[in-house]
């Protein structure tokens, strides 16, 4: 927890330093007409919640676990979580998985509000006391990268392309500094999938810089003092909203309200604190799409059109 | 013998609950090493089940970009079912060695969780992608190794711990057939040694009994000891009491017999001899008769007086008098007998062969008894122990309060003793060991002593001679105050 408090005053410093959190001009782009609803889950089926591989699949599955089954003691459903091994599945996999929502990173929920018609409905304050994170482009400090330009040629760790912190940050850097492609800019750039492997990709070597997102990193300087001794970072991004619950809007209102209910008093009972401390937060507060503006903002600052973006890995 | 009883029960309650303790401790060991055993294969289980769960993953992993490939929940499932199981094996061991290891192996689970996770998430070029894959593959092989070294590990110890439970089971069976087989033996034993010392000594107490029927009253229970050997007390007491009391009866069957006896010749004896007697003092003064005839004439008459003289003693013998009991200072008449009979010559320190008279102190008793007889049976007793001692000796008399309430008056000589063969047939009428004598003076002695509640005995003196004891009734203490 000590680490976890030194990167936050670090990356609470680099915020000030490298600034740049002006709103930009609204880009939201056009919204697509809402898909169709698709077959209603009967009452006693389970409900389908997706979850993205923020950390290694296994352990982020471990973190949601005691929180699905204090949602589904309080609501009166059972809760099925539908780890995804890409960012970019919830979005692309969200019905034909039959999911009824999902913990979106804040990059996938802007996305998925724009295309499949889910709400935003509750996000976690994390232990820190912040309910939201930063991307940070992430090299060591022994690597003499000093800036962007000292990118040129290297390995770089992307987290995926249907994230904030992991893709649209170092895209956005790499702009503001006049890369055009980054693909002929930097060396080899792949998508490790997770935060977690982009961070221990960096400080293990198998990158030469990487892109992740604030809170993970945190966490991950409690159990690996190298991540405060060994890394330093280049960039960072404007605050957005931590990974919150949305759901679709097709689900019972009298569900929604439920579990909206649960999110936002579990804090107040033992067994919710238990299932709150297991994902690393204190309490859930209500969220609302447009505190998905920052996101909007960098994407119309990167030129990325929200409807028609294509966040193929393999690219 | 319930000394006896009570040790060897003690004992062999001792033995039992030993035993009981023992075979106790034993099943409880061999429990603990089956339920070790049971632990260890459970443990084997548990590992080979590990094993095949890595091979299930390794499986999936090899089998990934093929198009066997599994999807992305079975994956999932796998991996997560394989941590469960790593976590269920460090739940159940507490060894600080085995912990450690189990920490090692979980450690390198979540490494290999990662690993595969890293494959399932990565997208990157051929050869990142294929480095990804082998170095899961690698990881997962090393567990595979680690948990192969452990199985082996487990298996050595499964099969030395499988020894120990047999041994300790044979062991035990030893000790419960040891047990079966001795737990019988040592009651038997035990039983004979008791149901022995039970009835041997019953047999001579009822041999005892048969003999006793039989008239053998002076036969008594022989070497006997504890509680049998009291009860042969009492049965040796009962018989003593037996034989006095048949004694007592049969002499005063004797002396009833003798009563009637001496009553009728008395009765037919006593006119005829008056008669004599006055025909032999009238012949005695016939001037007529010669010195001679004169002289015979008074010996008729002398042996006449010596018949009625004897009469009045079978009369005295066969109806006592009645005793007129009385306070009797006991040292009074003492002095009062010896002041008449101690002026006897043969007490005279110029006698031949003279008797030294020792008066012990008196002790001031005062008895209740008929004075007259009690007297009389003092002088009878003087009489007999100056004849006891016809060479001279010493004679005491000394009388004493004893603590049941009787005073006693002894009186002792140096004479030749009474034989033991003698000391009862003394007291019988007309036995005599004397010369001259009736053999009534005892006898007569003893039966006024005992009308009067007394008793009359004779013992050996210590120095040499006879004792004759007196004891008779003391005055009570309520009569003592009245008084």
């Amino acid at each position: 927890m000590r680490w976890g408090r030194r990167v936050s005053v670090v990356l609470g410093a680099l915020a000030v330093a490298c600034g740049g959190n002006e709103a930009p001009p609204g880009l939201h782009g056009t919204a697509l007409p809402s898909p169709a609803e698709p077959p209603r889950a009967a009452p006693d089926q389970e409900l389908q919640i997706g979850l993205l591989p923020e950390r290694n699949i296994f352990r982020q599955l471990e973190r949601y676990e005691p929180l699905a089954a204090y949602l589904s003691a309080r609501v009166g459903r059972g809760i099925h979580l539908e780890i995804l091994p890409r960012y970019g599945n919830v979005v692309t996999n969200f019905e034909s998985a039959g999911l009824d929502g999902a913990f979106f990173g804040s990059f996938t929920y802007v996305l998925a509000h724009r295309r499949l018609d889910v709400d935003a409905i509750a996000r976690p304050v994390m232990q820190n006391g912040r309910s939201t994170y930063f991307g940070v482009v992430l090299v060591r400090r022994d690597s003499g990268i000093r800036d962007a330009a000292g990118l040129r040629g290297k390995r770089f760790a992307f987290v995926d392309q249907a994230t904030t912190a992991g893709y649209l940050l170092p895209l956005e850097f790499l702009a503001r500094h006049g890369v055009k492609d980054y693909r002929t800019f930097l060396g080899e750039t792949y998508f490790a999938g997770t935060h977690e492997d982009v961070i221990r990709d960096v400080l293990d070597g198998r990158a030469d810089a990487g892109a992740a997102k604030s809170s993970v990193l945190e966490r991950m300087a409690g159990e690996d003092p190298r991540v405060v001794s060994d890394l330093t970072f280049l960039a960072r991004s404007p605050d957005v909203p931590e990974n919150g619950l949305a759901l679709r809007r097709g689900l019972p209102p009298e569900l929604r309200a439920r579990l909206r209910e649960a999110l936002l008093t579990m804090h107040e009972d033992p067994h919710g604190r238990r299932a709150l401390e297991s994902l690393g937060a204190v309490r859930f507060i209500e969220t609302r799409d447009e505190d998905y503006e920052p996101v909007y903002r960098l994407a119309r600052e990167i030129g990325l059109d929200l409807d028609r973006y294509q966040y193929d890995n393999s690219r | 013998m319930k000394t006896k009883i009570i040790v060897g029960l003690t004992i062999y309650a001792i033995l039992f609950l030993g035993g009981g303790l023992y075979v106790l401790h034993l099943i409880g060991s061999t429990t603990n090493r089956l339920d070790n055993l049971i632990m260890l294969h459970q443990v084997e289980i548990l590992r080979e089940h590990y094993l095949i769960q890595i091979r299930r993953v390794q499986t999936d992993l090899a089998l990934r970009e093929t198009r066997f490939a599994r999807d992305t929940d079975t994956i999932v499932s796998h991996v997560r079912s394989m941590g469960r199981v790593v976590r269920t094996c460090s739940d159940c061991h507490h060894d600080a060695a085995t912990a450690a290891r189990l920490e090692d192996l979980e450690r390198r689970t979540i490494g290999y969780q990662e690993a595969i996770s890293r494959v399932m998430t990565v997208r990157a070029g051929a050869d990142r992608i294929r480095a990804e894959r082998d170095n899961a593959f690698q990881v997962g092989e090393d567990l595979i190794e680690q948990v192969s070294d452990m199985i082996a590990l487990t298996g050595a110890r499964l099969e030395a711990s499988t020894q120990r439970a047999l041994a300790s089971i044979r062991k035990t069976t030893g000790v419960l057939l040891f047990l079966l087989a001795a737990g019988p033996l040592v009651s038997i034993g035990l039983g004979f040694v008791f149901v022995r010392g039970i009835t041997r000594p019953l047999g001579v107490l009822l041999d005892t009994t048969r003999r006793l029927s039989a008239g053998e009253l002076d036969y008594r229970v022989p070497g006997l000891s504890d509680e049998f050997g009291q009860l042969g007390e009492a049965f040796n007491t009962m018989a003593s009491s037996l034989r006095e009391h048949i004694v007592g009866r049969q002499r005063a069957e004797q002396m009833a017999a003798l009563g009637r006896l001496s009553a009728g010749l008395a009765h037919e004896i006593k006119n005829p001899l008056a008669g004599i007697k006055v025909a032999m003092e009238i012949l005695a003064g016939e001037e007529s008769m010669t010195e001679e005839n004169r002289d015979v004439a008074r010996k008729v008459r002398q042996e006449v007086v010596r018949v009625e003289t004897l009469m009045r003693s079978f009369l005295t013998f066969a109806r006592p008098p009645r005793p007129q009991p009385a306070e009797v200072d006991v040292d009074a008449l003492i002095a009062s007998s010896l002041s008449l009979y101690g002026r006897d010559p043969r007490f005279a320190p110029a006698h031949a062969r003279p008797i030294r008279l020792v008066r012990e102190a008196g002790s001031g008793a005062v008895a209740v008894a008929d004075p007259a007889q009690l007297e009389q049976v003092v002088v009878n007793l003087l009489l007999n122990a100056l004849e006891a001692m016809p060479e001279g000796g010493t004679l005491v008399v000394r009388t004493g309060a004893d603590p049941d309430g009787m005073v006693r008056i002894e009186v002792a000589d140096s004479g030749k003793g009474v034989p033991p063969e003698s000391r009862e047939r003394i007291f019988e009428p007309f036995f005599t060991t004397k010369g001259k004598g009736t053999g009534l003076g005892l006898a007569i002695s003893r039966q006024l002593i005992e009308q009067q509640g007394g008793t009359l005995r004779v013992a050996d003196n210590p120095g040499g001679g006879a004792v004759f004891t007196v004891r008779i009734p003391a005055r009570t203490a309520g009569a003592e105050s009245a008084a």
